[in-house]
């Protein structure tokens, strides 16, 4: 069933001296972001100051120690834990994944479960450069000697409103299951690869791209089989083989965003959205108001809007 | 069309002796969801096999059949005008991945839900996170309901909505992404 968190709770396990509740983990380790995408700037840069791990070990499974040792480690004045978020093979040495740690608050359900959620990345995780293989020239990234595809460029850039988001100052180029983005003078800025294209069932993942291992919540909400491992990038979860590193499935689609207690609802929510089967729990009223997103019902405060609560949907 | 709201609201306003009249958002306007899911709703619905192929090519037809839940915004056979491109076509698949999420938000949202919320914001609007990080704004043109689309797109709420058993589907006359907004010249 669900768990509520009002934010006194939250605040109340915060501040207590010793909470074992807050280290046992079960591997959900992310909850609101304390800044907000403050621990992604870097991110598509192959940036960030992570210890490196080989291989696969541990692969996916960052969240599984999430939650251990922070009862040493926790401030006391908020909950904190060092999570693992970014997982990448280092373009210098291929053999190696970059892990980057960041340093999240974490609110937790009333028997001591942290709340998770993703976070979209900033800048939709692009990263700067070329694919393998492809070498960067003025208007995007080629292969080498291969002129014909700039004319495949021009047709790929006809799409270029179905990535388009408002303001955006960007142009976009598709091609070969990779996305470009270009400024206007048509000089590229870095390349991602998207749903639909190099990340699709059958594909296996691309060694260069970042996600966010999916904590145990999200397999148990969204009822996902236990053999996959399960990656957040860019607004989706997928589910990869282990073995194989090939995506499955697309589990689901997600917005990332990154909803807090005390913070202000975003922009985005302003319609009641609460999951049929919930809806007699958490109707709206003169006291709360109810949104739901990413798995999550937020309960927030009709006047002033800041959320006061998450709310887990485990049934 | 199938109108799983219409026959479904009637018992509902029967038995609630309150009335469908006082309602709130979130309250008695949740009734009795379909059993079956949205990618099986759209399937059901011949209007929409435009949108079923984009489902299919994309790979997304199992995410709308799994949990969600979800609210998809969907564009008729009509909608997809020849400016948008053929996104069924198995070289679309990222194209047409990308315009669907530009139609999905998170949740179940009722017409009522979005009458609701456009009547209570004092600016005869309300806006909705798509599951492509863009924004769709409602707002109301007489009896209907209006949704634009973060370029610009605009779009009309037409027919009935159908509830499913994960999310609900919300037909609509044009594709809530423009073509004609593309690029500016580099």
């Amino acid at each position: 069933m669900y768990k509520l968190v009002p934010i006194t709770t939250a605040l109340v396990l915060a501040l207590a001296a010793a909470q074992p509740a807050l280290a046992q983990g079960h591997g959900n380790g992310k909850g609101g972001d304390k800044h907000e995408g403050g621990g992604h700037q870097d991110r598509g840069n192959g940036g960030g100051n992570g210890h490196q791990d080989r291989g696969d070990q541990g692969r996916g499974n960052g969240h599984e120690n999430r939650g251990q040792g922070n009862g040493q480690d926790r401030r006391a004045d908020r909950a904190d834990v060092r999570a693992l978020e970014v997982v990448r093979v280092d373009p210098r040495h291929m053999d190696r994944e970059v892990r980057r740690e960041v340093e999240r608050q974490v609110f937790q359900t009333r028997d001591g479960r942290p709340v998770v959620y993703f976070q979209r990345e900033r800048d939709r995780g692009l990263i700067a450069g070329c694919p393998p293989g492809l070498a960067k020239k003025n208007n995007g990234c080629l292969p080498p000697g291969q002129a014909r595809q700039i004319a495949r460029a021009v047709e790929a850039d006809r799409y270029d409103w179905l990535w388009r988001t408002r303001d955006d100052a960007y142009n976009y180029r598709y091609d070969s299951g990779y996305l470009y983005r270009v400024d206007r003078q048509g000089s590229l800025l870095g390349w991602l690869p998207v749903l639909g294209g190099a990340l699709s069932p059958g594909s296996a993942w691309p060694s260069q791209f970042a996600y966010q291992p999916a904590p145990e919540y999200y397999s148990s909400y969204f009822g996902l089989p236990s053999n996959q491992q399960y990656r957040y990038a860019d607004g989706a979860l997928y589910g990869v083989d282990p073995q194989t590193q090939m995506i499955s499935q697309v589990a689901a689609l997600l917005t990332g965003q990154n909803l807090s207690v005390g913070q202000a609802l975003p922009s985005g929510y302003d319609v009641y959205n609460v999951p049929y089967a919930y809806r007699d729990q958490y109707a709206d009223n003169a006291n709360a108001m109810y949104r739901y997103n990413d798995g999550y019902v937020y309960q927030a405060d009709p006047k002033t809007q800041l959320i006061t609560a998450v709310i887990q949907l485990l049934t | 069309m199938r109108t799983m709201m219409r026959w479904a609201l009637a018992p509902v306003c029967v038995l609630a002796l309150a009335g469908c009249g006082e309602q709130k958002a979130g309250e008695a306007n949740a009734a009795a969801p379909s059993n079956r899911t949205i990618t099986a709703t759209l399937k059901d619905d011949r209007s929409f096999g435009t949108l079923e192929r984009v489902l299919d090519n994309a790979a997304l037809g199992d995410v709308l059949a799994g949990k969600g839940p979800y609210t998809v915004f969907a564009p008729s056979d009509a909608a997809f005008t020849a400016s948008a491109g053929d996104l069924g076509d198995e070289a679309m698949k990222a194209q047409g991945a990308a315009m669907l999420r530009a139609h999905i938000v998170p949740g179940a949202l009722t017409r009522a839900d979005i009458l609701s919320a456009i009547n209570r914001g004092g600016s005869g609007t309300a806006e909705m996170r798509t599951m492509a990080n863009s924004l769709l704004t409602f707002s109301k043109e007489g009896d209907a309901i209006i949704v634009t689309g973060d370029n610009g797109a605009r779009a009309k709420l037409t027919g009935d909505e159908s509830v499913a058993s994960n999310g609900v589907v919300q037909p609509v006359d044009a594709l809530l992404v423009k073509p004609a907004a593309a690029a500016p010249a580099a």
